[in-house]
C-alpha cells in the first residue's frame, strides 16, 4: 500500500507546538459531582422525599395555625382518637389535635435543633480542625486536651449537661454541640494532616501558588467530600439523640413539641390506638433515612475517585 | 513500652479526676439541693409537718456530707456551763450564750416552730470533693471499729478455718470479719481488706453504698440450708463471707442465735444477677452475635463490591444508622411481642426464663451490626487495593488464599482495636434497650438517677464510665501491638495513625 | 549471550484498551514480539509508553477497566488470552511467569514474617511440606545475598532495608522456578549503588535458575548492563527492536536517536543537555500516521499520513520508521549517536582512572 508519491518523502519542518496539545478528556470537578449525584434514579427519589419532608416541616405549622399550647378541641370528645382518614391523614390524638399538625410541628423543631447543632458543630469543627491540622505547634497541646476529653462518654456528658442546665431547645443545642464539635475537629485535623504534605500540595507551593488558591483548588474539594459525609451523619444522629433524650424525659421543654416527645408521649397508646405511636415513629425514620442517604450520595459524588 | 503504659495510666487518672471534679462542681453548684427530695417518699409524707421536715432535710444533708448540722440538743450536750435540761428550755439564757459561738464559726442559726434552735453550715465544695476522693479507697484494719460496749476486744489478724472449713485470714476489730479468703468461683482469692466506695445513693436505694447497688444480686432471696458456727441450723440467704461488725447494742436474739461474735451484719444472696451482671450478660451475648453476623457480612460485601449482595448490605447499614435506635427498638419489640408472643417486658417472666432475654439480646445485637459491618467492609476494601495484594496475586496465590491470609489479617487489626471497648462498655449497659424492656441493669441507672436527682449516683456513674472508657481504649491499643508488629507504642507525637 | 533457538513466548497483534470516564484509551496499539529462551529482553520507553501494561497481559494483571480486544499470546502451546478466570491464571502466575514490581517497600505484607511470605509460594507451587519449604527458602535467601538468613527468616519487612526487601521479592519470584521473570522497573526506587547490586543479582541468578528475563525500564544506562535484546516502545507500539549492540551502535529510529542523545553521561561540560522536544501524544484519539511525527526533527510528509511498517535491518534488528523506506532521503543520525561508542569508552576510562586515583 505504498502508492505514496515521492514528494511525501521530503523532510518537513517541525511544528513546535503540535506536540504540546493536551487531549485528555476535559474535567470539571463540580460538573462531575453534579452529574454523578443525579446519575442514579434512586438518589433522585430520595432527594425528593427529603425535600418534601423539609418542606412540610417548614410550611405546615405556618399554614395550619396549630397551637401547641392552646388545644382547640380539648373539650370536644368527638374529635379525639379519630383514626386516619382522608380528612385527617394522620388521625387525631388524645387531646383532639390533628396528628398531622402535631407531627410536622414536632418535626420542624427536631429538624431545626438538628440542623442548628450540626451547623455549629461543623463550623466550629472545620475551623478549629483545619488550623489544628495545619499548625504543628497547636497540634501538640491540642492532642493532649483531646486525649483527655475524648474518652468521656458522649451520652454521659449530654445527660449531665441537660440535667444541670434544665430542659429547653437552646440547652439541647448547646449540649449536643459542645460534645460533638471536638470529634469533628479531630476528624478534619486528620484529613488536613494527610493532604497537607501530599506531593501535589508541596509542588503547588513550590510553583508559587498562593495559599488561597491551594486551599480552594486542592484542599477544599477534598475536604468537601469529608465534610458532607460528616454532616450527613450528624443530622440524623442528632435527631435520634433528641428522640432518645425526650424518651428519657430530658430534652426540649414542656411546652415545645418535638418528634421525640410525641413518640414517647404516645407510647401508652400503642395497644388501643397504635397509629398514634407508629406514625410519628415512621415519620422520624423517613426523615432520618432520607437525609442520611441523600448526604451519603452527595459525599460519594464529591469524592473525585468515583468520577471514573 | 512500660514507660508508655505508665504514661497512659497517669494521663487516664488525671482525665478521670478532671472530669469527675468538673461534674461534681456543676452538679453541686447548679442544681438546687431541695430537688433531691422530690421522689423521697418519707419527705413527701412529712408534708405539712414543717419542723419534722426541716429536721429530716438537714439530717439528710448532713448524712450526704453537704452540711454540718447541729441541733439545740447537741449544743447543750457539749455545754459545760450548766445543766442539760436548763439549756434545753426554749430561748434559755444558756442557749443564747452558745449561739454566737456557732455563728462565729460560720453557722447559720435558725429556729424551729417549736422554738428550739438549730444551726447548719455548708461544707465547702472543695472539702466535699477532697473527702469524696479520700473515701474512694477504704482500707480495713484491726483498729477500725470502736464499740463502747466491747472496749477490750482482742484486736488483730489471725488465720483460721472459715465456715467452709477452708483457711482464711480473719480479723477482730476490723469492719469485715474475713479479710482474705478463698472462693469456689472467679476470682478465687477475694478480699475485704480493700474496698472501693463511691458514696451512698440517695434518694433511691437510700443510703446504700453505690458499689453495692451495682454489684449485689437482685430479686428474691436465695435461701439455702445453713449450719451456723453456733450449731444453729436454718434456711438462710446470708453471704457469710461478707459479715460486718455490728455494734453490741444493736445485736438481737436472731443474731446471737447464729453468730458467736459481733460480726452479724451480713449481705444477702439473691436469685437474680446484679445490675452489672445483668447488663454484661445481655451485652456480651449481643456483642458476640453482632460480631458473628457483621464481620462475615462485611467481608462478603467487600468481596462482592458493587454487586447485589453489597447493595443489599448497604441498604441495611444505611437503614440501621439513619433510623433512630428507639424507633428500631420499638419496631423489634412490637414484632416480637405480637408475632412471636415473647414477653413485653423483662420482669414479666423474670431473669431465669430464656424468653425474657431473646428480644433484648437480638435487638441489641442488630443495633451493633451496622457499625461493625460498615467498617469491616471499608478496611477489607482498603487492603484489597494495596500493593502487597498485587504482588501476592502476581506470585500466583488464589483469590481465597489472598483473602484469608493477607487481606483479612491486615483488616482485622483496626477491628480488633475496638473489641476491648465494646466488651468493657457492656458494663455501662444499653440505656435505651434496658429502659424499653425494664431490665434491671446498669443502663437504666443513669436516666433514673437523673429523674430522681440522685446526685451521688450521677457522680459515681461518671467516674465509673469514664474510667471504663479510658481503660478500654488503652487495652485496645495494647491489643493491636500484639497483632501488628510494626506498631511500637511510644509517646505519640501526633502522627496520623 | 542469547541462544536464538526457540521462542518460548510469542505475542502477536496485541491491542489493549482502558475505559476511562466514558472514553476509551488505547494503551497498546498492535504490538507483536517473540521472546527467546534464556535471553534478557529489555523494554525501554518513557512513562505512558505502555511497557508495563504490555507485560501485564501475560499474567492477566490488567486493571479492571482494561481489556484485550485483539491479539494472541502463545505460551507453551496455549493462548494466554483465552484464560478468563483466576483459577486459570493461578497456574501461570508465579509458577511459569513471575513478576517483580517497582516498589519493594509496599510489595511485602507488613505483618507477616518474611520467611512465611517465601514459603507460602513454595508450598503452593511445589507442594512441599513446611519444613522442606523452610529449608529451600533459606537457601533462596542465601542465594539472593541475605546475610544470616536463618535468623532473619522470622523477621518482618520493616526490619529490612529497601535493597534487602527487593532481594526478598526476587527470592519469592524465583521460589517457583518460573520460566519467565518480568522485572517491572525493579531498581527505580532504589539507590544507585543498590541498583547495580540488584541488577547483578538478577543476572547471576539467571544462570543458576535458568529463566528468561523481561526487563522494563526507562533508564538506558541500565539496559546496556543487562540486556541481550532491546525493544523500544513509544505511544503503545514497539518502534524498534534488536540486539543491544545494534540498538546502541546502529539505531535506525529517530526516537531511539533522541533517547540515546539524552543520556546524561554523554553530556559535554558547558553545553546544554539534549532533550526530545514536546510530549507523547494522547492515546484517547486514533493516531494518524507515525505517533512520533510531531516531535520528530526528521519527519516527512508521509509520517503524518500513514503508519510506517516494520522495516528489516538485519535478521535480529527491525525498526518502524519511514526513513528506512528506499524512497526516503539518506539521513545521518545526530553526532551524539554516531560517536556513541567512542564517547562511552572515553567516559568509562575516565571513571576508571578516577577510581584508581
Amino acid at each position: 500500500m505504498m502508492e505514496s508519491a515521492d514528494s511525501k518523502f521530503r523532510l518537513v519542518k517541525m511544528d513546535d507546538t503540535a506536540s504540546e496539545h493536551i487531549n485528555a478528556p476535559k474535567y470539571s470537578y463540580w460538573a462531575a459531582v453534579f452529574k454523578k449525584f443525579l446519575s442514579k434514579k434512586s438518589t433522585i427519589v430520595i432527594m425528593v422525599i427529603a425535600l418534601t419532608v423539609i418542606f412540610l416541616s417548614v410550611f405546615d405549622p405556618i399554614i395550619s395555625g396549630y397551637d401547641p399550647v392552646v388545644h382547640q378541641n380539648i373539650n370536644n370528645a368527638s374529635m379525639k382518637f379519630l383514626h386516619p382518614s382522608l380528612k385527617y391523614l394522620f388521625g387525631t390524638n388524645d387531646l383532639g389535635d390533628n396528628l398531622w399538625n402535631v407531627v410536622w410541628m414536632g418535626a420542624r423543631n427536631s429538624l431545626g435543633i438538628a440542623f442548628m447543632a450540626t451547623a455549629i458543630t461543623t463550623t466550629l469543627g472545620v475551623v478549629v480542625g483545619a488550623v489544628w491540622g495545619y499548625s504543628k505547634s497547636m497540634d501538640k497541646w491540642m492532642l493532649e486536651i483531646y486525649n483527655i476529653v475524648a474518652n468521656v462518654p458522649f451520652t454521659l456528658v449530654v445527660f449531665v449537661l441537660m440535667y444541670v442546665m434544665g430542659r429547653g431547645i437552646w440547652q439541647l443545642i448547646f449540649a449536643m454541640s459542645v460534645t460533638s464539635w471536638l470529634n469533628t475537629a479531630y476528624f478534619i485535623r486528620v484529613q488536613v494532616l494527610i493532604i497537607r504534605d501530599r506531593e501535589y500540595n508541596l509542588a503547588s507551593r513550590c510553583l508559587g501558588t498562593s495559599t488561597w488558591n491551594i486551599v480552594k483548588n486542592n484542599i477544599l474539594p477534598y475536604l468537601i467530600s469529608v465534610i458532607v459525609t460528616s454532616v450527613s451523619r450528624d443530622v440524623p444522629s442528632f435527631i435520634s439523640m433528641e428522640v432518645f433524650l425526650a424518651w428519657l424525659g430530658i430534652g426540649v421543654g414542656e411546652k415545645t413539641p418535638s418528634l421525640g416527645k410525641t413518640i414517647s408521649g404516645n407510647r401508652t397508646f400503642m395497644t388501643n390506638t397504635p397509629y398514634l405511636f407508629w406514625i410519628p415513629v415512621a415519620v422520624s425514620a423517613v426523615i432520618t433515612i432520607s437525609l442520611y442517604v441523600a448526604g451519603q450520595s452527595l459525599a460519594d459524588a464529591a469524592d473525585p475517585r468515583t468520577h471514573m | 513500652m512500660k514507660r508508655y503504659v505508665w504514661g497512659r495510666i497517669i494521663r487516664a487518672i488525671v482525665s478521670v479526676f478532671i472530669v469527675t471534679v468538673i461534674t461534681m462542681v456543676m452538679i453541686y453548684t447548679l442544681i438546687p439541693r431541695e430537688l433531691i427530695f422530690k421522689t423521697d417518699p418519707v419527705y413527701v409524707k412529712l408534708g405539712g409537718k414543717d419542723d419534722e421536715r426541716t429536721q429530716y432535710r438537714y439530717n439528710t444533708y448532713e448524712k450526704l456530707g453537704y452540711v454540718d448540722y447541729v441541733e439545740q440538743k447537741d449544743m447543750c450536750t457539749s455545754y459545760a456551763g450548766g445543766s442539760y435540761d436548763a439549756c434545753m428550755a426554749v430561748d434559755s439564757a444558756d442557749i443564747q450564750s452558745i449561739l454566737p459561738k456557732y455563728e462565729q464559726q460560720g453557722y447559720t442559726v435558725q429556729q424551729f416552730k417549736s422554738g428550739l434552735y438549730y444551726a447548719y453550715r455548708d461544707v465547702p465544695l472543695a472539702n466535699q470533693i477532697v473527702s469524696f476522693f479520700r473515701n474512694i479507697i477504704q482500707i480495713d484494719y484491726p483498729g477500725k471499729i470502736t464499740d463502747p460496749d466491747n472496749p477490750d476486744m482482742k484486736r488483730g489478724l489471725y488465720v483460721a478455718a472459715d465456715y467452709n472449713g477452708v483457711p482464711a485470714i480473719q480479723c477482730v476489730g476490723c469492719k469485715y470479719k474475713y479479710q482474705w479468703y478463698l472462693s469456689a468461683s472467679f476470682p478465687w482469692i477475694r478480699t475485704n481488706a480493700i474496698h472501693i466506695s463511691l458514696g451512698q445513693s440517695y434518694p433511691s436505694y437510700a443510703y446504700q453504698e453505690i458499689m453495692d447497688v451495682l454489684n449485689s444480686t437482685q430479686g428474691t432471696e436465695k435461701k439455702v440450708d445453713e449450719t451456723f458456727e453456733t450449731g444453729y441450723q436454718a434456711k438462710s440467704s446470708l453471704i457469710l463471707h461478707s459479715c460486718q461488725y455490728k455494734q453490741t447494742a444493736t445485736l438481737d436474739r436472731l443474731d446471737k442465735n447464729k453468730f458467736s461474735d459481733n460480726y452479724a451484719n451480713c449481705a444477702t444472696q439473691k436469685n437474680d444477677p446484679s445490675m452489672v451482671g445483668m447488663s454484661m450478660k445481655i451485652g456480651i451475648i449481643a456483642l458476640l452475635i453482632a460480631y458473628l453476623i457483621a464481620i462475615p457480612a462485611g467481608m462478603g460485601m467487600a468481596s462482592h463490591k458493587d454487586k447485589f449482595g453489597d447493595k443489599i448490605g448497604t441498604v441495611y447499614i444505611n437503614f440501621m444508622i439513619a433510623v433512630p435506635s428507639l424507633a428500631f427498638i420499638f419496631f423489634g419489640w412490637s414484632l416480637g411481642t405480637s408475632v412471636f408472643h415473647l414477653p413485653s417486658a423483662f420482669p414479666v417472666l423474670g431473669a431465669h426464663d430464656v424468653r425474657s432475654y431473646i428480644l433484648p439480646v437480638l435487638i441489641l445485637a442488630l443495633l451493633n451490626t451496622s457499625g461493625i459491618m460498615l467498617w469491616t467492609r471499608r478496611y477489607m476494601i482498603d487492603q484489597a487495593s494495596s500493593d502487597y495484594v498485587k504482588f501476592a496475586r502476581a506470585k500466583g496465590l488464589s483469590q481465597r488464599e489472598i483473602f484469608t491470609r493477607h487481606i483479612m489479617r491486615n483488616a482485622i487489626i483496626p477491628i480488633a482495636q475496638s473489641i476491648p471497648a465494646n466488651v468493657i462498655l457492656t458494663i455501662s449497659g444499653a440505656v435505651l434497650t434496658e429502659t424499653v424492656f425494664a431490665i434491671p441493669g446498669t443502663g437504666k441507672l443513669l436516666p433514673d438517677a437523673i429523674t430522681d436527682h440522685n446526685n451521688q449516683m450521677i457522680v459515681a456513674l461518671t467516674i465509673i464510665y469514664t474510667s471504663l472508657s479510658i481503660l478500654s481504649v488503652l487495652l485496645g491499643d495494647l491489643l493491636i501491638t500484639k497483632l501488628d508488629p510494626r506498631i511500637q507504642l511510644e509517646e505519640k507525637s501526633g502522627g496520623v495513625q | 549471550m542469547s541462544e536464538n533457538n526457540n521462542p518460548i513466548l510469542q505475542a502477536s497483534d496485541i491491542v489493549v484498551q482502558f475505559q476511562v470516564r466514558s472514553r476509551m484509551l488505547t494503551a497498546i496499539r498492535n504490538v507483536s514480539v517473540d521472546l527467546y529462551e534464556d535471553e534478557t529482553l529489555a523494554i525501554v520507553g518513557e512513562s505512558g509508553s505502555g511497557k508495563s501494561v504490555f507485560t501485564k497481559t501475560f499474567t492477566g494483571m490488567l486493571e479492571t477497566n482494561g481489556s484485550v480486544p485483539q491479539g494472541k499470546v502463545m505460551f507453551e502451546g496455549q493462548n494466554l488470552l483465552d484464560i478468563k478466570d483466576d483459577a486459570g491464571w493461578e497456574k501461570i502466575r508465579g509458577r511459569k511467569i513471575a513478576t517483580i514490581f517497582q516498589d519493594p517497600m509496599t510489595s511485602l505484607n507488613p505483618i507477616i514474617p518474611i520467611g512465611r511470605q517465601i514459603t507460602e509460594v513454595i508450598e503452593k507451587h511445589q507442594g512441599k511440606s513446611p519444613s522442606e519449604a523452610k529449608k529451600e527458602a533459606i537457601e533462596l535467601m542465601n542465594d539472593v545475598g541475605i546475610y544470616n538468613a536463618e535468623k532473619r527468616f522470622d523477621e518482618y519487612p520493616f526490619q529490612y532495608s529497601g535493597g534487602m526487601r527487593q532481594r526478598i521479592v526476587i527470592a519469592i519470584a524465583l521460589a517457583c522456578h518460573p520460566k519467565i521473570l518480568i522485572c517491572d522497573e525493579p531498581t527505580t526506587a532504589l539507590d544507585v549503588t543498590i541498583q547495580a547490586q540488584i541488577i547483578r543479582l538478577i543476572k547471576d541468578l539467571q544462570k543458576q535458575y535458568n529463566y528468561t528475563i523481561i526487563f522494563i525500564t526507562h533508564d538506558l544506562g541500565v539496559v546496556a548492563n543487562v540486556a541481550d535484546r532491546v525493544a523500544v516502545m513509544y505511544a503503545g507500539q514497539i518502534i524498534e527492536i534488536g540486539k543491544v549492540e545494534e540498538i546502541f551502535y546502529d539505531p535506525k529510529h529517530p526516537y531511539t536517536w533522541g533517547l540515546l542523545s539524552s543520556l546524561p553521561q554523554l553530556g559535554i561540560k558547558g553545553e546544554p543537555l539534549y532533550a526530545i522536544h514536546g510530549t507523547p501524544p494522547s492515546l484517547y484519539d486514533k493516531i494518524k500516521g507515525d505517533a512520533f511525527a510531531p516531535r520528530n526533527p526528521y519527519a516527512m510528509q508521509i509520517d503524518f499520513e500513514e503508519e510506517p511498517p516494520m522495516f528489516k535491518v538485519t535478521d535480529t534488528h527491525y525498526a518502524k520508521t519511514w526513513l528506512l523506506d528506499p524512497r526516503a532521503p539518506k539521513v545521518v543520525p545526530p553526532v551524539q549517536v554516531s560517536t556513541l561508542h567512542e564517547r562511552m569508552k572515553q567516559v568509562l576510562t575516565a571513571e576508571e582512572e578516577q577510581m584508581h586515583e
